[in-house]
């Protein structure tokens, strides 16, 4: 067991310096000249002053070549300094930024998953003890319908129904806190992109449950059907879905993206393209490293928390 | 009943709904299963559409879709135009029907592209086995492992610059005037990183397919006989991975058309002058308060055609697998 968490720990690591590798050879070789850019664009300079060009790139370490530049980049990674944005907000520590952006988008997320959760977890077993009656084929078809429209659809419509139409909310702009009614809209957007995953993995593993002979052995016995659903079938139908838990978290940064630029939530998926747009180094390999790690820690953490909840694959 | 099936009088014999009698192929069955879903034929009938709209439609679109009028801007929808005006007078019939072949394009190329990658690494993974077909897969988890969206985002941003510059110098030394125009660059650009992040995806169903039809035994029985690797690729295992195959490919366009309506969306796919529903989407967001119409045609357009892909996919799914019957 521990050997084969420290091989999946050595290949996940590995893994993140290859996308570490990759992402900044791409911003290096691709993304072109931050500070160029600057000039260029005019927004923070007029003319282009070489001078001034050599001493800006020498001060953000972009005068030395590649490998010296991605090697302090990873030192410095590991004492904790994400370096300083250089275009997106002048100067500020990267770390500090994250440490303001991710927690809105983690808030967010957390929110999102615990309510796809709890009603995915319950149409799904809804779905499966109804199995190809209607109500099975109406949840099977709702969530089929609901995991075709795109985030990016969603909002807009739901804007124009919501706002425009029924007139129920004022136009959500902005982050409040998450308690705040304006909070209500991208929470459910995002949890809505998460919940047909939801749905599909507890209605198989239900299905597959119910026909197992400890369960009818309990409804032999003459237990209560909801006591045989909590006791005997909760449990082996819960460990599938905790193992989609990487799928959902794609699900939670891909939702935010989108839900977090339509109404400007300054959390981490705004980030992610406010640095793109500017071409910001340090910000796009902090979301590269973010973005990374919540995905690798995720799937880690099923390896781990799978074999406690299934006694069968502890080897 | 088919007039050669064998054992055609014993059918008649048992003829109350035991044995038909009639034989049926893979293929008619799953045809068969498939019209019985309506929700499925409808998302057919709705693709369809869309493939005939990216077609035809440009041509016989009432206006040009670059064409400006600024005097018409921001018409609702009238006889003149089918659907009005955006705000720079340009009319939004014609621009969806341009937005549908855009994204069609997107996704025909991005589903060849991660198709072809997909169908060699598969294979190579799945016969060679050992070493190889670890490192291989561990290649594509760990794309598959990676947020998506944030991938292609950081793809097509990095690759449009080293490509514009590499088409100015070849102009530079060539002076042919191909290379300055880069209006279908974004198209490259989107197919490339679209198919970059799809192709682990088919990869692994390939693979699978490979190692799950080299155990059965006709096809150990065609090696005994001294079949080669390439005909038993041929004859057994690509035929036997064609319904799954539609599967994914039809998942794969679907995936492919929200993708790039989302990156053009973001201001990061197509970029204006170019049509595609996405960038409409967002520019028509900046006056969603007051012209709703502009916002509302093309989201309900990605939703439903996204929809269609998404139950023909499922219906397809359903219909193809040969565990199914009636």
């Amino acid at each position: 067991m521990a050997t084969f968490l420290l091989i999946r720990l050595l290949r996940w690591s590995v893994g993140l310096l290859l996308i570490l590798f990759i992402t900044y050879a791409m911003m290096y070789y691709g993304a072109g000249d931050p500070i160029r850019m600057m000039f260029i664009q005019g927004e923070d300079f007029d003319t282009e002053d070489e001078v001034v060009m050599l001493a800006l790139r020498k001060k953000y370490g972009l005068d030395e070549p590649f490998l010296a530049q991605f090697g302090n980049y990873l030192n410095n990674l590991f004492q904790g300094d994400w370096g300083r944005s250089i275009r997106l907000q002048v100067d500020r520590p990267v770390l500090e930024i994250v440490q303001f952006r991710l927690p809105i988008s983690m808030q967010l997320g957390f929110a999102a998953t615990i309510i796809g959760a709890v009603v995915g977890i319950g149409l799904g077993i809804l779905s499966a003890l109804h199995h190809n009656r209607l109500l099975d084929r109406l949840i099977v078809s709702i969530v089929l319908f609901v995991n075709g429209i795109p985030v990016f659809v969603t909002v807009p419509i739901l804007l124009l129904l919501l706002v425009l139409q029924l007139k129920l909310i004022d136009v959500p702009y902005g982050w409040n806190g998450l308690f705040h009614i304006d909070a209500a809209l991208p929470v459910a957007v995002i949890s809505i992109g998460v919940l047909p995953i939801i749905v599909r993995q507890t209605r198989s593993a239900m299905l597959e449950v119910k026909s197992q002979q400890y369960v009818t052995t309990a409804r032999a016995k003459g237990v209560p059907e909801s006591r045989i659903i909590l006791r005997h079938m909760l449990r082996p139908v819960l460990t599938p879905v905790v193992t989609t838990l990487g799928l959902i978290m794609i699900g939670l940064i891909n939702g935010s993206l989108f839900v977090e630029y339509i109404l400007n939530i300054p959390g981490f998926g705004l980030l992610t393209i406010e640095g793109i747009k500017k071409v910001d180094y340090p910000i796009i390999m902090a979301v590269a490293v973010v973005g990374t790690l919540i995905i690798f820690v995720s799937n880690f953490l099923v390896d781990i928390i799978y074999p406690i909840l299934d006694p069968r694959v502890r080897a | 009943m088919s007039e050669s099936a064998p054992g055609g009088n014993i059918s008649r014999v048992v003829a109350d709904g035991v044995y038909s009698g009639e034989q049926r192929s893979l293929w008619q069955d799953a045809s068969r299963r498939f019209r019985r879903n309506w929700l499925a034929v409808g998302g057919l009938v709705v693709v369809f559409c869309f493939l005939i709209a990216a077609l035809v439609g440009p041509h016989v679109s009432p206006y040009d879709f670059l064409e400006q009028n600024i005097v018409r801007a921001f018409q609702r929808p009238s006889e003149e135009h089918f659907l009005g005006t955006d705000d720079l007078g340009r009319d939004v019939f014609s621009r969806m029907l341009h937005g549908a072949r855009t994204a069609a394009l997107v996704a025909f190329f991005t589903t060849a592209i991660s198709l072809l990658i997909g169908v060699l690494v598969g294979t190579w993974s799945g016969i060679s086995g050992g070493r190889t077909d670890e490192f291989l897969m561990w290649i594509s988890d760990l794309i598959q492992a990676m947020p998506g969206l944030l991938l292609v985002i950081l793809i097509n941003t990095t690759l449009r610059r080293p490509i514009i510059n590499a088409f100015d110098t070849l102009y530079m030394q060539t002076r042919n005037p191909f290379y300055l125009n880069t209006l279908w660059l974004d198209y490259v650009l989107v197919f490339s990183a679209l198919a970059l992040i799809g192709w682990p995806g088919l990869a692994r169903l390939i693979r699978g397919q490979v190692l799950s039809i080299n155990e059965e035994d006709y096809v150990l029985a065609a090696r005994a006989i001294g079949a080669s690797e390439a005909h038993i690729m041929l004859r057994h295992v690509i035929p036997n991975a064609l319904g799954p195959l539609v599967v994914a490919v039809t998942a794969s366009m679907g995936g492919a058309v929200t993708l790039e309506a989302g990156l053009s969306f973001l201001g990061i796919g197509i970029q204006p002058p170019n049509a595609s529903w996405g960038s409409m989407l967002e520019e028509g967001r900046r006056y969603w308060q007051i012209f709703p119409h502009l916002i509302l045609i093309p989201a309900v357009t990605i939703g439903i055609v996204q929809v269609a892909f998404v139950f023909l996919g499922d219906g397809l799914n359903d219909a193809l697998d040969p565990r199914r019957t009636t």
